[in-house]
């Protein structure tokens, strides 16, 4: 993998990778703040190209990092890489009906995932924090904070089992 | 005033539908002062107000581009910068001059004409690259390198080009002394530019555009090229924060840039002083041709490939902003005419053939099937609107 930046002058900044199959990928980042996003596959001469706005290319960024995200659902992950290497996911759901009516002390979402609630947002109102009595409603959205593999769980034993 | 008005909501509309054609819009405003000015409906004269805006004009396009320079980016890349521009100043020098003289311009119009002739239009370059989606094309550094090139020559040019009649000992003793003051003053007054800089008030707009005019103003009184003044002055200021100046310059030259370019039609008189149509078309195909012979070599050369040549060609065929420049500052009526032509004709030229230069390269290069070359890009594939 090899890895290339150059700026140019009137144009922006270059990134280059190579790949190990030796495909290219080009980043540009624009001088009017857009993005330009080259791929080129490595017996192929003519690369497809894909111009991003600045919100575009950071959603895109947040998918390469491995972090899950879906149309109504978005996710950061955070890494740490002088704590070896420390990820955390952020993660925000929609409640559904499954999880409706029940409190936080009940779902035993910790202790069952390890995925702890940060925040709930319920109309324009947010909770930050909410306390093990918290009882929550179908549509609330909610920040989890996790491993990724913690958050599978919690996706799968909690939300929709 | 009210030709001032007219000429640029004229403009407005021509750049409404410039962008949306994807074409650029520099032939465009100097056809419409050619048609609103002397050479046609004589709607629109030059007055102390145009000539006002229009110095501003060429004034922010200077400081921009001194802007754009980075020395010790240049430094870096000398190589890379050399290897290309001294074919591209030779071939396109000298022809560019030798045509001119030939077609009976006086010695000094000649030099004009070449030095526009040469000079390929860095906006149009830029713009094409990144629209017609082919910056991933190696030739693309190449291409970005030769416009580098060719402004360092355009400010040497600007410097030793005067119209003073002071001893060049004199002139240039005196051009160190003001950059040496600038740059104590940029140097230790540093950190009280950018604190200026920061802030949300009118101050730092107030800053850029008093700045500017203030170094020309000075240049011109105490007799030392303006142009060239200005330019040091963008890249001395671009050592502290060249995207604040940037940001807090461009309104001015997005604006008065316009109206520069559309007086500078208003002005040129297509059809008295004696400019034979006949020049007007040579220097035009000469101009295409020379970029192309240019082109090819230096594809050739760096890339080991025709089809790179043609690729550096299709997107250095527009000569445009800087030739326009130079036929403003130092152009005889015939010579502004020739230059307005020729821009007008290769920036036309120039945006199709950027489009359109993977379909060149299998016309051109139909009967010498090269080694396969990557990358490069189809335009027809990525051309954007």
């Amino acid at each position: 993998m090899a890895l290339r930046s150059i700026n140019l002058p009137g144009i922006g900044t270059k990134y280059e990778l190579e790949t190990e199959k030796k495909d290219t990928v080009a980043v540009f980042f624009l001088k009017n703040g857009n993005i330009q996003m080259y791929t080129l596959q490595h017996d192929c001469r003519t690369p497809s190209v894909a111009e991003l706005s600045a919100v575009e290319a950071r959603r895109l960024g947040t998918i390469l990092t491995g972090a899950i995200m879906e149309a109504d659902k978005e996710s950061v992950e955070i890494a740490f890489s002088a704590l070896s290497d420390l990820r955390i996911s952020v993660h925000t759901y929609i409640i559904g009906k499954k999880m409706g009516g029940h409190s936080l002390e009940d779902l035993q979402i910790r202790a069952k995932t390890g995925v702890t609630i940060i925040a709930v947002s319920r109309g324009d109102k947010n909770v930050i924090n909410p306390p093990p009595s918290f009882l929550f409603q179908e549509g609330d959205a909610v920040v989890a904070i996790g491993e990724t593999d913690q958050l599978k769980t919690f996706e799968r034993e909690i939300m929709v089992a | 005033m009210e030709g001032i008005v007219l000429a640029l909501f004229v403009c407005l509309i021509l750049a409404l539908i410039t962008k949306r054609l994807s074409l650029p819009s520099i032939p465009f405003y100097i056809i419409a002062g050619l048609l609103l000015g002397e050479s046609g409906l004589k709607l629109v004269g030059a007055d102390e107000v145009s000539l006002f805006l229009t110095h501003l004009g060429l004034l922010f396009l200077l400081f921009f581009m001194g802007l754009e320079i980075k020395p010790d980016r240049i430094w870096s890349n000398q190589s890379a910068i050399l290897s290309s521009g001294l074919i591209d100043l030779h071939i396109n020098g000298i022809i560019g001059f030798v045509a001119a003289y030939a077609l009976g311009f006086s010695l000094f119009d000649a030099v004009i004409v070449a030095a526009a002739f040469f000079i390929s239009s860095t906006a149009m370059a830029v713009t094409s690259l990144i629209e017609n989606r082919k910056l991933l094309m190696r030739e693309s550094e190449t291409i970005v390198w030769l416009m580098i090139f060719e402004d360092i020559v355009l400010i040497a040019f600007l410097a030793f080009i005067g119209t003073s009649t002071e001893h060049p000992l004199l002139i240039l003793v005196k051009i160190i002394a003001v950059l040496g003051i600038i740059l104590a003053i940029t140097h230790y007054g540093k950190k009280y530019i950018i604190s200026v800089l920061k802030r949300d008030d009118e101050l730092p707009v107030l800053l850029t555009f008093s700045a500017v005019l203030g170094i020309a103003a000075l240049a011109s009184t105490i007799g030392i090229p303006e142009s060239f003044m200005v330019i040091a002055f963008g890249t001395i200021l671009g050592t502290i924060d060249p995207i604040a100046f940037e940001l807090h310059s461009r309104p001015f030259k997005d604006v008065f840039l316009v109206v520069f370019f559309v007086f500078f039609g208003v002005t040129v008189d297509l059809f008295s002083g004696g400019i034979s149509p006949l020049a007007i078309i040579v220097i035009c195909l000469v101009a295409i041709l020379t970029k192309f012979a240019s082109g090819m070599i230096i594809g050739k050369r760096i890339h080991g490939s025709s089809i790179s040549g043609v690729e550096i060609w299709a997107n250095t065929i527009s000569r445009g902003e800087f030739s326009i420049a130079i036929a403003a500052l130092y152009g005889s009526a015939v010579v502004s005419g020739t230059i307005a032509s020729m821009v007008i004709v290769t920036s036309i030229v120039g945006a199709f053939a950027a489009k359109y230069s993977g379909r060149i390269q299998k016309i051109i290069l139909r009967n010498k099937p090269g080694p396969p070359v990557q990358p490069d890009i189809h335009s027809e594939t990525g051309s954007g609107g």
